[in-house]
């Protein structure tokens, strides 16, 4: 039994997507502390 | 690896670790003038926010071996191997509530010794320290080492120069800003590594199809795409639990929990889990490519850097050799912050001088962290090759903690014996193992034995622990 094609599919493309998202999501928080003083 | 080797010219190599040696050792210096007291330097004033707090837990997860050992594992166990790596994020998801547990139940904490001395009293306390301080020293000389051999494997630069560099940048900011700038920097690393792994991923796959992939593994090597890996299945409990251990003991974890302001700390350890449990597989699948590309892998260990070089050329050399500086960096800071801490707090503060003003803490701080710079340069000049497995000695040391903190912090009846059996019989059983049978169940077992003598002790206990005794006045 092996993993198929669109299971490796699935966890790159979902990895590195998850990833740019994680990028996005931090500086958002960034800015939203920022606004609210709250960064440190 | 010699300068005909390297991926990289030493010359561009030398530009980019000048230039974000001054970008870290400028932040450290202005993120730390307002730092006044040893509160102020070793917590950040106990104010870090949301962004900063899921920056820096995902960044001092991310070392060296998230960006190197991740397509290291993918080569050797295939996709179980990504998996597998991945589970490590686990750690800081379960340390998630147990952050804002300890936030709350210690107001003023300073260090993980702090939970064990007052938790357990001084016997817990001095067995405790001796694990931890084990267990961080060699990991702060692996980090330093690898730091010596990757920068001369990708560009060239000499071991020695290379480790002494990156050691000296990170201990000139961690000694000036604090903590408060090995988070700050922590926050850029983090983005730049994750940005970095993003555009390397979809460069590489605009060169090569995932069927391709997937073909030539079917073909060439199809155990790596096998669903029943023994091996890589093993991995999975291994980094499971070697994962826990880490976040639930040390006091690079147990800092930030007391450092983040009032409510941040389950969710930021919980949003910097989801940051990094992604990193090995997006940065691992790289290493899956080498067979369609047809790279010469001479080390495993070097395959990322490899396939990345023959799909982009210098840009991603340059890419990686970034890469894998600000993984260094965000490790090697946070331990040498933590330790220090440690050092200060547990040792210097508690058993030598408990009437040290805060002004002087810090100093001593500042000092202790140079000392601990020097130690790890004297210690990696040799360069042994074999302190991995130190690191894996160190493995029962660490699961034989889990349980008397967990219990510790949420049961009234775990006590004393549980915690200080727990941890001697549990590292003990484990040393024996590791020797007898394999590092790959040395921390498991240690840990058994260990959940088995505290629980036991915790259920046969009529003792019942104040919560108020961990309120200790700053």
């Amino acid at each position: 039994m092996t993993f198929s094609a669109g299971f490796l599919t699935a966890i790159v493309y979902g990895s590195l997507a998850w990833c740019a998202l994680a990028a996005l999501a931090l500086a958002v928080l960034l800015v939203k502390d920022l606004a609210s003083g709250e960064t440190w | 690896m010699n300068e005909g080797s390297a991926i990289l010219a030493p010359m561009t190599g030398w530009i980019l670790l000048a230039l974000f040696s001054v970008l870290w050792i400028g932040l450290g210096i202005y993120w730390g003038r307002r730092n006044k007291t040893f509160e102020d330097h070793a917590l950040a004033g106990r104010t870090v926010g949301l962004a900063l707090g899921s920056a820096t837990a995902a960044a001092t997860w991310i070392t060296s071996n998230t960006t190197m050992l991740a397509p290291q594992f993918a080569l050797q166990l295939g996709i179980w191997g990504m998996l597998a790596y991945a589970t490590a994020s686990f750690g800081l998801f379960l340390f998630a509530p147990m952050a804002g547990r300890i936030r709350k139940l210690m107001p003023n904490g300073y260090t993980s010794g702090d939970f064990f001395r007052l938790r357990y009293g001084k016997g817990a306390w001095s067995i405790f320290l001796l694990f931890t301080l084990f267990y961080s020293l060699t990991w702060l000389v692996s980090m330093a080492m690898a730091g010596g051999i990757l920068l001369n494997a990708l560009s060239g630069i000499p071991y020695v120069w290379g480790m002494s560099v990156i050691l000296a940048v990170c201990v000139i900011y961690t000694m000036r800003g604090g903590l408060a700038a090995v988070i700050g920097t922590d926050f850029i690393q983090t983005l730049i590594i994750i940005v970095g792994i993003v555009i390397v991923g979809f460069a590489v796959l605009s060169n090569v199809t995932i069927d391709e992939i997937h073909t030539n593994l079917a073909a060439e090597r199809p155990a790596l795409l096998s669903v029943l890996f023994p091996a890589a299945i093993m991995a999975i409990f291994n980094n499971l639990l070697f994962g826990l251990g880490e976040v639930f003991h040390n006091n690079v974890w147990w800092s930030r929990a007391f450092a983040y302001r009032e409510g941040v700390g389950g969710k930021a350890f919980f949003i910097g889990g989801l940051i990094w449990f992604p990193i090995p597989v997006a940065a691992g699948f790289i290493a899956l490519v080498s067979g369609v590309l047809n790279v010469p892998v001479p080390a495993a260990d070097m395959v990322g850097p490899l396939v990345v070089v023959s799909v982009l050329g210098e840009i991603g050399a340059i890419a990686i050799f970034i890469i894998v500086f600000c993984s260094l960096a965000s490790s090697i800071d946070s331990l040498l912050a933590a330790t220090s801490d440690l050092v200060t707090e547990d040792i210097y503060r508690r058993m030598i001088a408990p009437a040290a003003t805060p002004t002087r803490l810090k100093k001593v701080a500042q000092i202790i962290t140079l000392g601990l710079g020097l130690f790890t340069w004297a210690v990696c000049i040799p360069r042994i090759g074999t302190l991995a497995s130190v690191l894996f000695f160190a493995g029962p040391l660490v699961g034989a903690m889990i349980w008397p903190i967990i219990t510790g912090l949420y049961w009234r009846s775990a006590n004393r014996a549980g915690a200080v059996g727990g941890m001697l019989l549990g590292a003990g059983v484990g040393l024996v193992c590791y020797f007898a049978i394999g590092w790959y169940v040395a921390s498991l077992i240690a840990t058994a034995v260990s959940m088995v003598w505290v629980l036991a002790c915790a259920w046969l206990s009529r003792s019942r622990f104040d919560w108020d005794e961990l309120r200790e006045s700053p």
